[in-house]
């Protein structure tokens, strides 16, 4: 019974007492720490092959793959043929929600869930790395998060088709989404190294995601307040209560018919008006809000023209496009200075008229169609104004790096401190 | 991978730990450890819960780092060569962990290959390290069928997938039927008769007895080294002597002047070697007294535990 029987030949040369089939692993030296290839590729494996789903897990998933195709279907027989890029935009937005909301999930259990199991310090005695585990972990998490996208994947083929969208474009928005469903997932491996209890980093790592996505818009808008100018500004009207009940009729008269003529200046005191009068430099702020993963997102949208994207082949400005102009509003700030604001004067006004110089409906249809065209220009401008994708991509490139480096930090046999509260094993 | 790569020059003492202290804030857990296990034996580590074996243990394995003191595992340093040093030690956990949704064969085949062996001899291996804990006919169930005892020896089969120089052993017995930790002996046992070194941690004392060549114990976070080396000495001279007349015994060992000490029924005897025990049973004998009970006074581990007497955290 204590020694077992070989049945396969021929006897391995160095049988040993605790097995009969000789193992050579290699020799190992120092502490490595860094990923290897073999060690990711085995750990994502041990963790796919753990969190593999049931027979009825592939139920539950058929099913609902099932259902979003049939919506497709339905919504493809009766949505009108034109093109619309909403519907896409929206669906791209959702995918970012739920894969926001289950990478963390699933990876804020990982590490401090297998310390309490008792499964992780054993892989720590192998020859796996700090950096194979923890890498091994990120890929296997932002696998299954992505698959469970795969599950939408329909909505967004078929929304795609009319979006007006190129490929390209699509497969940009949807890996800068990929991207950010991998920062967040290492956001949560940071947390379940750092926190010792699994509904601590869990919690821990919703509150980060719901920092970047919602605290990013709230501190953009305390922060508006303090890069807000004020001036006071002295504005003039005409002081209706000390007018004689003649000077009344007469200038109520003179509104009626356009003529002023008959007016008196002297009879019509002026009443001066001060108050304070703000400009939000929101160019000097606008970096905060582009931090958030979403408006991100929106930022890798292709550009639609307000005015040429029939001819450009585009859908008409959707959802993204008049956020992009929100945007780009936001990152060029008001566009006029805080010593540009003309005082309205009604006395001076009056005086004018007085002197016959009312202004002809010519004028004043000449200067409401050069107001019109500079609000039609700065339209234009901020709907062209260059994609700004950039501070979104670097902060989920810097959550990325930093929380890999924590984790791989955290995970280091041997280890000098322990998450507070916890053992080795 | 050459065959002189992995016969590492033989190393005369396995472990060494010199001064060994942790803390873990204000719980001082190990305080000054000290102990040697040479290759080729099996070393016993004894001591009330919370005395600091798990602690020293994981100090040893290179998966924490000691506040003070060194230690050396198979010829390295585990501060500055922890991956030796793991890559040595064969490592069984006081906690159970297992892969709940993989199955023995796949559990023990992953170890495997996180120890880079080849996929199909991990699995060969993994095969015959489940006949070897008798757990074969689970190779393809998942390991959370597995009663407490069985996930205990699948954690032994665990430890030994990479064919380790030194084994920890955290508490084996713990949860093992009978059977079970005869076997558990006999493998320590034949690992041992290999050259290879075991450190072995456990409570049931009356069994370490037989197995072990020499015991560490420890209290309050420190090894008692010579003390209770002499304490285990002094209690493997001890016999304890039954007579049908109990009165007749202690006549004649009065009359004869030989030192006793009464103890129920019988008297306990002390005896430097075996040799002594066996003529002191002749002269009994010949002195017409009709001994139907003569051998060693219980564990000498045991007797060395409770002596110690100290009072448990
Ligand atoms: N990670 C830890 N944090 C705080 N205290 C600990 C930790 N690990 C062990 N201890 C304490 O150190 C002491 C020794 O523990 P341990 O080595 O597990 O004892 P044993 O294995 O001998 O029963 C105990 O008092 C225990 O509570
Ligand atoms: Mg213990």
């Amino acid at each position: 019974m204590t020694t077992p029987t070989t049945t396969h030949t021929p006897p391995p040369p160095e049988a040993s007492a605790s097995a009969p089939t000789a193992v050579t692993p290699p020799p190992q030296s120092g502490n490595p720490w860094r990923p290897t290839f073999h060690g990711v590729s085995l750990m994502t494996r041990i963790e796919l092959r753990r969190r593999r789903p049931t027979t009825k897990g592939y139920v539950f998933y058929g099913i609902l793959f099932g259902l979003v195709i049939a919506i497709c279907v339905a919504a493809a027989v009766f949505a009108p043929a034109q093109l619309s890029s909403t519907n896409f935009e929206i669906v791209l937005i959702m995918v970012l929600g739920v894969g926001m909301l289950i990478a963390p999930s699933l990876s804020a259990t990982s590490i401090n869930g297998d310390s309490s199991e008792g499964v992780l310090a054993p892989l720590q005695m192998s020859h796996l790395t700090a950096g194979d585990i923890a890498v091994g972990k990120l890929l296997a998490s932002w696998t299954v998060s992505v698959i469970a996208l795969v599950a939408v994947s329909p909505f967004l083929i078929y929304t795609f088709v009319s979006s007006g969208w190129t490929v390209l474009e699509m497969l940009t928005t949807v890996g800068a989404i990929l991207l950010v469903v991998m920062a967040f997932t290492a956001v949560g491996l940071a947390w379940s190294s750092i926190a010792a209890r699994a509904v601590a980093s869990v919690a821990l790592a919703h509150l980060t995601t719901g920092f970047f996505l919602i605290g990013t818009l709230i501190v953009f808008g305390v922060a508006g307040l303090l890069v807000t100018e004020e001036s006071s500004q002295r504005d003039h009207y005409i002081d209706w209560n000390a007018l004689s009940p003649e000077a009344e009729s007469a200038l109520d008269n003179a509104y009626m018919t356009g003529d002023y003529t008959n007016l008196n200046i002297d009879d019509y005191s002026c009443l001066e008006s001060e108050w304070a009068y703000t400009v939000t430099h929101t160019e000097r702020v606008s970096w905060i809000v582009l931090m958030n993963p979403a408006v991100m997102i929106i930022e890798t949208a292709p550009i639609v023209d307000p005015e040429t994207w029939e001819e450009d082949g585009r859908a008409a400005p959707g959802a993204f496009a008049m956020l992009h102009s929100a945007l780009s509003e936001a990152r060029m700030g008001p566009d006029n200075d805080i010593n540009q604001y003309q005082a309205y004067d009604e006395c001076a006004e009056l005086a004018t008229m007085i002197d016959n110089n009312v202004a002809s409906d010519e004028d004043l249809e000449a200067q409401w169609e050069a107001q019109n065209s500079a609000w039609e220009q700065r339209q234009q401008e901020l709907a062209n104004l260059e994609r700004a994708p950039w501070i979104g991509l670097g902060v989920s490139g810097a959550l990325l790096v930093g929380s890999m480096w924590i984790v791989i930090r955290r995970l280091r046999v041997p280890y000098k401190t322990l998450r507070t509260g916890t053992r080795v094993a | 991978m050459t065959a002189t790569a992995q016969a590492p020059a033989p190393v005369r003492e396995a472990i060494v730990a010199n001064g060994v202290a942790r803390s873990f804030g204000s719980v001082r857990a190990v305080q000054d450890a000290t102990l040697t296990v040479p290759a080729g034996s099996v070393t016993a580590l004894i001591g009330p819960n919370g005395c600091g074996k798990t602690t020293l243990m994981l100090m040893l394995s290179g998966l924490l780092r000691p506040d003070t003191g060194t230690i050396t595992v198979a010829g390295h340093n585990p501060s500055t060569d922890a991956a030796a040093v793991r890559a040595a030690i064969g490592w069984m956990p006081d906690q159970l962990g297992s892969w709940d949704n993989l199955t023995c064969l796949q559990t023990l085949t992953l170890m495997g290959e996180a120890y880079r062996i080849p996929r199909a001899t991990a699995r060969e291996r993994g095969l015959d390290l489940l006949e070897r804990v008798h757990l074969i006919e689970f190779a393809n169930r998942p390991a959370r069928v597995l009663s407490r005892g069985q996930k205990q020896r699948l954690s032994l089969a665990r430890a030994l997938v990479h064919d380790p120089q030194v084994l920890l052993l955290d508490e084996p017995a713990n949860g093992l039927d009978p059977r079970s930790r005869i076997e558990l002996r006999t493998l320590v046992r034949e690992f041992a008769a290999e050259g290879r070194a075991v450190l072995v941690s456990s409570h049931v004392l009356a069994e370490l007895d037989e197995m072990v060549d020499d015991a560490i114990f420890m209290s309050q976070g420190r090894t008692l080294g010579d003390d209770a080396a002499a304490m285990v000495a002094d209690a493997k001279t001890r016999y304890l002597v039954h007579a049908l007349d109990p009165a007749a015994l202690q006549a004649a060992l009065t009359g004869a002047d030989v030192p006793f000490e009464a103890a129920g029924e019988g008297v306990i005897m002390r005896f430097v070697d075996e040799q002594r025990a066996a003529e002191a049973l002749t002269w009994l004998v010949q002195q017409g007294v009709r001994i139907h009970r003569f051998g060693p006074a219980g564990s000498a581990l045991e007797q060395t535990y409770m002596a110690m007497n100290e009072e448990r955290r």
